[in-house]
């Protein structure tokens, strides 16, 4: 095992040659992958921010990198190309990784890892691709956490295995390949170095947590007034992580204005869209074993666990129904509202201006805007970064007036658009049509939309696509739950809501970076919004396919797609 | 490979305990008791042949010691089978459990037959009479029987049947060594192998060098050569020299790329007794050299792996003064009188107990499943062997240190000491 930093807490498992160990070789041959290089690349900016807040230990959680050379051993004694390569369904992938053998000089060093570390690992994904390519694998590769808690090292020992190999095939599966092809990458060229890290939190009864998670971008596309977009934005959760990533109910605030009223009509509203829901590393027994399921050890809870834990003071405010107001903290009985505004508004502890601090001087050394993963637990204060990538700002050549969105070739205009730049001849559009949605059948719609993406992909055709609800949410009441991968050949998104399907929309929020980076254009049509999609006109186009939720038109005629990234106008019109 | 001089491997197995006695300043009945077995079993058996005729087979069992638990040990077929080959073999697996610290004691047993000139019938007839005779002084919770010198997966297999026919009852754990389709375990081919190149790792970590930069010299293409071969080819290392025998020639050859050899390359021109075959190796550009060349070659590191006292006074001159460490993969491959050469030329010998005993712990492993009929995946098998190992050789290594003596003695001493403490805490002595 090779130390990675000074402080030995980051550390190597590879099988490549002493001769080839040296930081910068190991970084020339991507045996890091992106995720971890990019972790490693902050550690200077690291021992800044902890000189200036002595009070909050701030760190990379411990993590040991499985490097790509361990996963091109694996891939080759075990014969698994053809499978990998195959139209297997993912089971079948994920099962022949199960059963397939890991380089033996590897199992002795994750032995030691094991007996060392008797806390809950996140085994994540840190694939070559993401590095070189710097395109955005959210939501393609997959993460496993696990307990890691038994008494016996060898059952612990089991269950990283499992969790290992169960990330490597990750890279294999349907939507990676989809993904690959949708943005002309080679999936061949993938190689899966894989991070085993601490994960920050504390065990709570059968529950492991961290007391927030967040996710924050040094820029924000959509700034409400008077925040700039340039003064970033951060969204809270709390519990783990993955609220955010599924596009679950966050808290979402400017760093400048922390104390900014929250953007909701009343309290009630507020309780309605702010977080319920949390998801914790489960310390009993698993429901059921399946070695080949991301969320085999996680768990729901309801803010009453958090409630039993004692963990939400920093973390609430209270309704009081007989004065109709939110109070803040807990020292109130009355539902709990997760507007963190006790961490946010007290400056007991310096949370906000560190993270404005950290993002401000990652992004000084990244040379532009950053988003950071995190997650954070309180007394004692330990905030731990995990995972830092670079953002794409759009330009602002194309100008759109408010006239071209009104004009009679528009088929579709929004004031609240990602992207930048047009698209020509679009001519196949898939959406749901609206008479046939409800949120009780969207887990039905997102398979449907897999099997047009899929198709679209094989035939080369960018398309439009047209959703309700929150696009990408794995919570089926609140829009599609879609991973990107079963959307990736869509080149233009336009998330919507209607009449009996008032929920907030994401603004691509958990897609920023596929939408950026991607080049795709999101546009966000809420039913308040004085714009509306014609669907009249989508009725009469010719039909491709069509499904019991979903239909896919192809025009005679082509579409032209205009996004201006600086004024956040778009409009998608007849050419 | 012929030694060209005879002697008695019991003798010898003698020799090397009651220099570590000596050191350990063992009192002399314990001496006494670990030096000869606890327990002996000679019979006849008579087998029905093909023909209609009736042959007797010598046969005997040896449980060597059991202080620390059930004894454990293969069962060889072997013409030459003697009773003291026998006993030297189960006193060594006594201190190969040991040594890696298993939960057993150590036995062996063995038919005096050549499996060559017999029909697969007569073999189960061999190896179901077997087990009759020892039916009742063997099983999972006393002695625990697994292959050896030509006894194979399906023999193992046989003897399972009857023992369990016997006893009317499955027992999985009552034999190792069995297909791993038939309670067999994951890892079982790789673990003897494998084991050495653990122990190697380790040394070369003591020794401030990495595997890659080292060259190695090989004796033996079985099993056990084959596999520490490969795991050391993968781990980075050069392979310059592997030795066989070679059945139409009756000779050993040794088969040289100054190089480094293609590991995959000579595992394709070898066949499955480890032989590799000459005229191939010729076209692929290997030199073809005397059966004791792969002494002689300048690497650092030298694999016994085939038989027994193949470096002995009249060769020990000749390994090159460029080889480190002498990895004792065989079975007693080194004779006792040149330890004391090799420790003046500096070379450290890794000791067989030690090096070889991934196959033990392996057979360990295989009974415990067995004896819970649930079966581990290979990286768990693989993974436990690693760790037991590279604990097994920190022990000795910090013992040689601490005694200033070889890792030889360092094993042997660390090994009748837990062997005869047991028996003191037993109350047996």
């Amino acid at each position: 095992m090779r130390m990675l930093d000074g402080s030995g807490r980051l550390r190597l498992i590879t099988l490549r040659k002493s001769s080839e160990r040296t930081q910068a070789v190991l970084a020339g041959r991507g045996e890091l992958g992106g995720k971890a290089q990019g972790l490693l690349s902050v550690c200077p900016v690291l021992d800044e921010i902890r000189a200036a807040f002595p009070t909050i230990e701030v760190d990379i959680p411990a993590m040991t990198v499985l490097g790509t050379s361990v996963f091109d051993a694996f891939m080759e004694r075990n014969h698994l190309a053809e499978v990998a390569f195959s139209n297997a369904p993912d089971n079948r992938i994920a099962l022949a990784f199960q059963r397939a053998d890991m380089p033996f000089e590897v199992l002795r060093e994750l032995y030691e890892l094991v007996d060392q570390w008797c806390m809950p690992l996140a085994v994540r994904s840190s694939g070559l691709l993401e590095d070189t390519t710097r395109q955005p694998f959210a939501g393609v590769y997959l993460t496993k956490m696990i307990p890691n808690n038994s008494h016996d090292p060898n059952h612990r020992f089991q269950k990283l295995v499992e969790a290992i190999k169960f990330v490597w095939a990750s890279t294999y599966f349907k939507i990676s390949k989809d993904y690959c092809k949708a943005t002309g990458l080679n999936i061949c060229d993938e190689k899966m170095a894989v991070i085993i890290q601490e994960m920050v939190g504390r065990p709570y009864d059968q529950r492991f947590y961290p007391h927030l998670s967040g996710v924050a971008r040094s820029y924000n596309y959509y700034p409400l007034k008077p925040a700039r977009p340039q003064d970033g934005v951060v969204s809270l959760a709390l519990g783990l992580g993955k609220t955010i990533v599924d596009g679950g109910k966050t808290w979402t605030y400017s760093p400048a204005y922390p104390q900014m009223p929250p953007p909701f009509a009343s309290p009630g509203e507020l309780l309605d869209q702010t977080q319920t829901e949390f998801w914790a590393v489960n310390l009993g027994e698993p429901p059921e074993f399946n070695p080949i399921k991301e969320t085999e050890y996680l768990r729901l809870e309801n803010l009453a666990a958090a409630e039993q834990d004692g963990v939400l003071r920093r973390l609430v405010s209270t309704y009081d129904p007989q004065s109709e107001r939110l109070f803040m903290g807990d020292g109130i009985r009355g539902p709990r509202a997760l507007t963190f505004a006790p961490l946010l508004s007290l400056n007991d502890i310096p949370f906000n201006r560190l993270v404005t601090q950290l993002l401000a001087k990652l992004e000084a050394a990244a040379g532009g805007p950053v988003e950071i993963e995190f997650a954070m637990n309180f007394d004692p204060h330990r905030f731990g970064l995990l995972q830092v990538r670079p953002m794409v700002v759009p330009g602002g050549e194309e100008k759109i007036s408010a006239e071209d969105l009104v004009s009679p070739q528009a088929i579709i205009a929004s004031e609240t658009v990602l992207g930048n730049g047009t698209l020509d001849n679009l001519r196949d559009i898939v959406y749901v049509i609206p008479e046939r949605f409800n949120l009780q059948w969207t887990p039905q719609v997102a398979e449907e939309l897999e099997q047009h993406n899929h198709r679209l992909l094989a035939q080369n055709r960018p398309y439009l696509l047209i959703v309700f609800g929150r696009l990408g949410t794995l919570d089926p009441w609140l829009g599609i739950p879609v991973t990107w991968g079963q959307i990736c050949g869509a080149s233009v998104i336009v998330e919507a809501t209607q009449e009996n399907v008032r929920v907030e929309l994401s603004q691509g929020s958990h897609y920023f970076h596929n939408i950026i980076n991607l080049g795709v254009k999101y546009f966000c049509m809420p039913f308040t919004s004085p714009y509306r999609i014609r669907w009249d006109w989508l009725e009469k186009q010719p039909v491709e396919a069509e499904g019991r939720y979903t239909r896919h038109v192809r025009l005679t005629q082509g579409l032209r797609v205009r996004v201006d990234g600086r004024s956040g106008r778009g409009v998608i019109a007849l050419e | 490979m012929e030694n060209g001089k005879s002697y008695n491997i019991f003798d010898m197995a003698q020799q090397q305990f009651d220099r570590c006695a000596d050191m350990l300043m063992l009192d002399p009945p314990t001496r006494e008791f670990l030096r000869t077995p606890m327990r002996e079993y000679q019979f006849s058996l008579p087998i029905f042949l093909d023909n209609g005729e009736t042959r007797i087979f010598r046969a005997f069992m040896v449980q060597f010691n059991d202080a620390r638990g059930p004894t454990k040990g293969g069962v060889r077929f072997h013409p030459q089978e003697t009773v003291d080959t026998i006993r030297a073999l189960g006193m060594w697996m006594t201190w190969k459990c040991a040594i890696t610290n298993l939960p057993l004691g150590g036995s062996s047993s063995g038919v005096v037959c050549d499996p060559h000139s017999l029909s697969p019938l007569e073999m189960e007839r061999i190896c179901r009479g077997f087990v009759r005779r020892i039916a009742y002084h063997a099983g999972p919770e006393w002695d625990v029987l697994g292959p050896d010198i030509m006894t194979e997966p399906q023999h193992m297999l046989w003897m399972l049947d009857e023992y369990e026919t016997i006893h009317g009852r499955k027992s999985p754990g009552f034999i190792t060594g069995k297909p791993v389709h038939h309670a067999g375990s994951k890892g079982r081919k790789e673990a003897p192998g494998y084991g050495t190149i653990i122990t190697a790792r380790e040394a070369l970590r003591d020794m401030g060098l990495e595997i890659e930069n080292t060259r190695a010299s090989f004796q033996g293409f079985g099993m056990v050569g084959q596999h520490a071969a490969k795991l050391y080819h993968q781990m980075g290392g050069t392979i310059v020299s592997v030795a066989c025998w070679n059945h139409a020639d009756r000779t050993a050859y040794t088969f040289r790329k100054k190089g480094g050899i293609n590991f995959q390359q000579l595992v394709s021109i070898t066949d499955p007794y480890g032989e590799i075959n000459r005229a191939q190796a010729e076209a692929l550009g290997y030199e073809c050299l005397p059966g004791e060349a792969w002494l002689e070659q300048d690497v650092d590191i030298l694999v016994p792996a085939a038989l027994e006292n193949q470096i002995r006074p009249d060769n020990v001159g000749r390994i090159s003064p460029q080889v480190k460490i002498i990895l004792e993969a065989a079975n007693g491959p080194t004779h006792p009188d040149v330890d004391s050469i090799l420790n003046e030329r500096g070379v450290v010998v890794i000791p067989d107990i030690l090096a070889n005993a991934g196959g033990v712990i392996c057979s360990y492993f295989e009974q415990v499943q067995g004896n819970m009929n649930y079966y581990w995946s290979k990286d768990e098998v693989l993974g436990k062997i690693d760790a037991i190992l590279t604990a097994a050789y920190i022990d000795v290594k910090n013992f040689s240190q601490q005694n200033q003596i070889s890792l030889r003695d360092a094993s042997y001493m660390l090994a009748v000491d837990r062997v005869a403490r047991a028996c003191h805490e037993r109350g047996w002595i």
